[in-house]
Parts: C-alpha cells; structure tokens; sequence
C-alpha cells in the first residue's frame, strides 16, 4: 500500500494524508489492527516535517480511523473502516448552516450571529468546555 | 621471534593486496559498470555532475589505490630488510603500528568515494523538483531488517569483551590502564556505528529517486554489516586481553593486520556482495520516471 503526495496540489499534504489513508482503511487496504509506519518513518519518506505527518495522525486519532498504542505504534482502530466514512468537517459545516438558517429565520441579523459565535469560541476556549 | 615476523610478513601481504587492489578493482569494476550500462543520456537523475567528474573520480580513485599499493610494498620489504624493530617496539617484535597506520592510509580513498557518494546524492536531492512523493504506509521494523540472534549477539560479544578484559587483570584495573582504553576507544566506536545505524534506519531519505524495495534492502545489508564490524571489533578486544595472558605479543602486528581485512571484508565486501546492481531499479533515474 503507497500513499502519494503531491505537493503543489492545492490540498495542503496533512490533508492528503488523511483522505488517502481514510480510503485505505475504508477500501479494507489497510486492515483494522494493520500497523501504520511512525510519524518520523512517513515524514523522511515523504520528505515531509515531522508536525504535518503529526497534525494528519492526530486528526485521525480524533476521528477514531486509528489510534496510539503508546510505543508501540499507531495502528488501524478496530472501527476504523466505518468511521472514516465519517467526514466531521463536512459535519460542522452542515450543522452550521441549519443553525444560521433558524437563526436568521428568528429575525437574528448576520453581525448579531457572528458576534454571538465569537463570543461563545472565545468563552469555550477559555473554559475548555 | 622469526617465525612470527615471518607470519607477519605474509599477512601483512594480504592486507596490502586486499585493501589496495582486490577490493578497490571490485568497486572500480562495479562503479565503471554503473556508468556503462546505466549512461547519464538515458539515466539522467543518476548524474547531477557532469560525466567528467565520475571519470575523474574514477581515475583518482583506481591511482590513488595503486600508489599505496606500491607503498605498501615498499613498507613490507623495509620491514623485512631495513628496519631494525627493537627501535620501534621495546620488545623488538613488529610493531602493531605498522599495519594500524597503514590500514587506516589504505580506508583513505574509501572515505573518499563515500564523501564523493553522498555529495553527489546531495546534488540529487537538489535538482530533484519533483512534486510527487511516494511512500510505503508499511511499518519498517528494526527487527525486519536484523534477526534479534545477530542483535544480541552483537550486545554480547561487546558486553564480554569488556568484562573479559577485566577478568584476565583480576578487575583490577587503574584509570589509564589498557583495559580502560580499550573499553573506552570500544564504547566510542560502537556508539559511532550505532548512530550510523540509527541514521541509516530513522533518517532522511538520502537518494530521492530510489525504490522503497532498494531502500529497504541496503538500509538492512548497511545495519548487518555494522553489526558484524561491531562483532568483529569485540572479537580483535577479546584477542587483545587473550594476548596478555598468554603473553603472545610477538602476535599483536598480525592481529592488527588481521583486523583491518576482517573490517574491510565486512564493510565493502559485504556490501559488494549483498546489493548487487543487476538487483536495483534503474527505472527510477530515466529522466521520465515518475515517484515510485
């Protein structure tokens, strides 16, 4: 199994990552349990920074399509295959559109709703809530 | 006392040969091979640097080996009829520096290719303006590459040299001792072939246009053959202690000779012996090679 990486692709390389290894997992290429090659293994390989191939397995991890086993490695989660047909930034995006309709439905004007999702960005960053 | 002199004189001999001529001709033969067959008109991302400084290299290399080649010979005759060894080793036996330092003369054109090699993957890397990046999502395991028996081995052999040295003095040994040394100059090269290892294993992918298959194979053979100059490294210290309870260092000079052409063995002729160029993927230096 290869993953490739174009650079001068307008997607940024963690993104690749993700979709590529995300349609291996689905595919079944990549097997629940399969164990992935280490951040620093993937990034020399693709002569890529450490932090991107990091910000694509963390965002995996997030997504449960595969998870840290401490030193022994990043594998494949055993859900893997029916969660990364989960797309969470498609999600946001559709769950953000059908609260700003009934917000401007209720008569909210656009200024109000961003000043109101800042606000509550901004309160939860600092809560952590 | 003569018949170890003697004994020296024909190792000795071997270690010249070896060194200055049957291995270089080996590396020669295979590097010009490269060159003919693979030519920089259908091989371009092979040759960063004009064809002219490889046939140069070429023949630096071939003259450079022959010229110590004739030193070499020069230097045994010299030790066999002029030089009187009772001025260069208190105990008149040949000393050991004469095939330490002349080893170490004879890895120079050695480390020359080396350095000349990884300029030149240096280059590659630069003029590669590649966009697309390949890589295997297999995990690559130290112990894919290396049976863990070699490994422990290996640990062993350095573990027991050192405590080994140490019984033969009754582990009495004082700062400054040869025991200490030994254990010291031991430590420091096995921590040197280990950061080659670890670098060859965990670091930056050196030849941008080589196969994951090509990568894979000589980072293992590299990995196999530190563990096997490690072992041999061991096995001259444990000859060493061994020396000084039998009191044979009328032999110290043909272990060191000895020595020298087990490493060279080990490095280039394993190397030679386990990547072999008919086995590695051309394809990927043609200049309409894609990642692969």
């Amino acid at each position: 199994m290869q993953i490739v990486i174009d650079i001068e692709n307008p997607n940024p390389p963690f993104a690749q990552l993700i979709e590529q290894i995300k349609q291996a997992v689905s595919s079944g290429q990549l097997a629940p349990g399969a164990p992935l090659p280490s951040i620093r293994q993937l990034a020399s390989d693709l002569d890529l920074n450490n932090k991107t191939v990091a910000k694509a397995y963390r965002l995996l991890e997030r997504d449960s399509v595969i998870q840290s086993r401490g030193y022994r490695g990043t594998f494949v989660h055993p859900d893997g295959q029916s969660n990364s047909s989960v797309d969470l930034n498609s999600w946001v995006v559709e769950q953000l559109q059908e609260t700003i309709a009934a917000f401007r439905k209720a008569g909210v004007t656009d200024p109000e709703i961003n000043n109101a999702f800042r606000n509550v960005m901004n309160e939860s960053i600092i809560t952590g809530g | 006392m003569a018949w170890s002199n003697n004994l020296f004189y024909i190792v000795f001999a071997g270690q010249i040969l070896l060194l200055s001529w049957y291995l270089p001709t080996k590396l020669l033969a295979r590097m010009q091979h490269v060159l003919e067959t693979y030519p920089p008109a259908k091989y371009p991302k092979l040759y960063p640097k004009p064809i002219e400084h490889y046939r140069m290299g070429h023949l630096l290399y071939k003259y450079a080996n022959r010229c110590i080649l004739l030193l070499g010979f020069a230097i045994l005759l010299a030790l066999m009829f002029w030089v009187d060894h009772a001025t260069f080793a208190d105990d008149g036996f040949i000393s050991e520096a004469w095939p330490a330092v002349f080893g170490m003369l004879q890895f120079l054109p050695l480390i020359g290719v080396e350095l000349s090699e990884f300029s030149n993957l240096k280059q590659m890397r630069q003029a590669n303006s590649a966009a697309r990046r390949v890589a295997s999502l297999e995990r690559r395991s130290f112990i894919d590459m290396v049976s863990p028996a070699l490994l422990g081995m290996t640990v062993l052999l350095f573990v027991g040299a050192i405590v080994f040295d140490l019984y033969v003095h009754d582990f009495a040994v004082s700062w400054g001792h040869d025991t200490v040394h030994r254990a010291i100059v031991m430590s420091i090269t096995n921590g040197l072939l280990a950061t080659v290892g670890l670098l060859s294993f965990f670091g930056r992918k050196r030849d941008p246009h080589q196969s994951a298959e090509d990568r894979t194979h000589s980072v293992a053979v590299n990995l196999k053959a530190l563990l096997f100059i490690s072992m041999a490294l061991s096995v001259f210290n444990l000859m060493s202690a061994a020396e000084n309870l039998v009191h044979m260092q009328s032999f110290e000079a043909v272990l060191v000779s000895i020595y020298f052409q087990v490493i060279a063995l080990l490095s280039v002729g394993y190397t030679l012996k386990n990547i072999k160029t008919e086995d590695l993927n051309f394809d990927v230096y043609r200049k309409d090679a894609a990642a692969i």
